[in-house]
């Protein structure tokens, strides 16, 4: 395949089974591509849509994640399309000046954060790669970032690691580049989705909602929009695409 | 409530001066969270030209809180 049609393409997208990974399963499939979707949520696969094929996986396990990668290449002999969309959004200033015993950002959760955002893209898409190269797959690779890759104060970890992300993309778009292997990232603003809800509350949401150009939360169809126009654009390799209806942090 | 106090508090919370009330606690404010405390202290240390240390600065969870402490430091708001 020259061109990546998303009708005759295999997908793998990495916490899919909720949020924005489900609202980007849904969108490719329903484009007829091919769906496998892994997550830590065993629930929530369990409930996925017939037109989708499910694992339990977490992304953070380099075993667990070449043990499934190969499943799904038994499967349907080749992976075109990898969304690297799990991750952990963290929040914990840096100094906490009211609780001055322990003052300053735990190392610990520093590190979990890492390896949730940062570990696991690398772990999914080194098992991936090698599949691609190997069976000589023009493959693209996706990551979802965020707007907090550029500083966000209060999230030291989620914003490293979301940089770090979006500079692993840029590296990878190199390396892989002559080998037809297209690596990109889609860097969503505020979305509505459960776990933005769930992590800010309503003032604070107005707040973002009037710093916004467009003064409104996006959709997570307009991040799988955008997910979808980076993969199926040929030419399109190395970017980091913004979707946060122009809002700057 | 002391009008350089309450303008402080607007502004460093992004209220309005009326809302500045002596029973306002960090609980109401939403956008009252470890980082706006330090946007606190380093603002009433420049507007007051005062040192506050650590326990000040935890004790200050209100309005009525933070009024205290600076009467504690020498400051006079008036009646
Ligand atoms: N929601 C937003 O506004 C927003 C903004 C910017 C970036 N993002 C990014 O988008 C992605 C999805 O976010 P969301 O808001 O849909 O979050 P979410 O919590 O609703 O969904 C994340 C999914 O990933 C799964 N997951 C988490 N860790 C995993 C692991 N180790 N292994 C396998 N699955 C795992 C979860 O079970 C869940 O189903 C994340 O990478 C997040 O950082 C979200």
């Amino acid at each position: 395949m020259l061109i990546l049609e998303l009708d005759q393409s295999v997908a793998l997208v990495t916490g899919g089974a909720k949020g924005l990974g489900f609202a980007i399963a849904t969108y490719l499939a329903g484009k007829g591509s091919k769906v496998s979707v892994v997550d830590l949520d065993a629930e929530a696969i369990a409930a996925l849509p017939p037109s989708m094929d499910g694992y339990v996986l977490d992304v953070t396990s380099r075993a667990d994640a070449k043990t499934v990668v190969n499943e799904i290449i038994q499967r349907h002999g080749r992976i075109d399309i990898l969304v690297n969309n799990a991750g952990v959004i963290f929040s914990e200033p840096f100094v906490n000046i009211m609780n001055p015993k322990g003052m300053m950002h735990d190392y610990e959760r520093f590190r979990r954060s890492i390896t949730a955002n940062l570990d696991s893209v690398f772990i999914m898409t080194s098992s991936v790669v090698e599949k691609m190269v190997t069976l000589r797959t023009k493959g693209v690779v996706v990551s979802i970032s965020s707007i907090s890759a550029c500083g966000n104060e209060g999230q030291t970890a989620y914003s490293a690691a979301k940089a770090g992300v979006n500079a692993m993309t840029r590296t990878w778009s190199k390396e892989l580049g002559r080998m037809g292997i297209r690596c990109n990232a889609v860097a969503p603003g505020f979305i509505d989705t459960p776990s933005t809800r769930s992590a800010l509350n309503e003032s604070i949401i107005k707040h973002i909602q009037s710093n916004t150009p467009l003064r409104r939360l996006g959709h997570a169809e307009e991040v799988a929009q955008a997910v979808a126009s980076v993969i199926t654009n040929d030419f399109i390799n190395g970017v980091v695409l913004d979707v946060n209806g122009g809002l700057t942090i | 409530m002391n009008q350089r106090l309450a303008s402080l508090l607007a502004e460093v919370f992004g209220l309005r001066q009326e809302q500045i009330v002596l029973t306002l606690t960090k609980d109401d404010v939403a956008v009252w969270d470890s980082l706006k405390q330090m946007d606190l202290v380093v603002s009433l240390e420049r507007e007051f030209d005062l040192v506050l240390d650590i326990p000040d600065i935890v004790r200050m969870n209100s309005v009525s809180s933070i009024v205290e402490t600076l009467a504690l430091k020498g400051v006079d708001l008036g009646a």
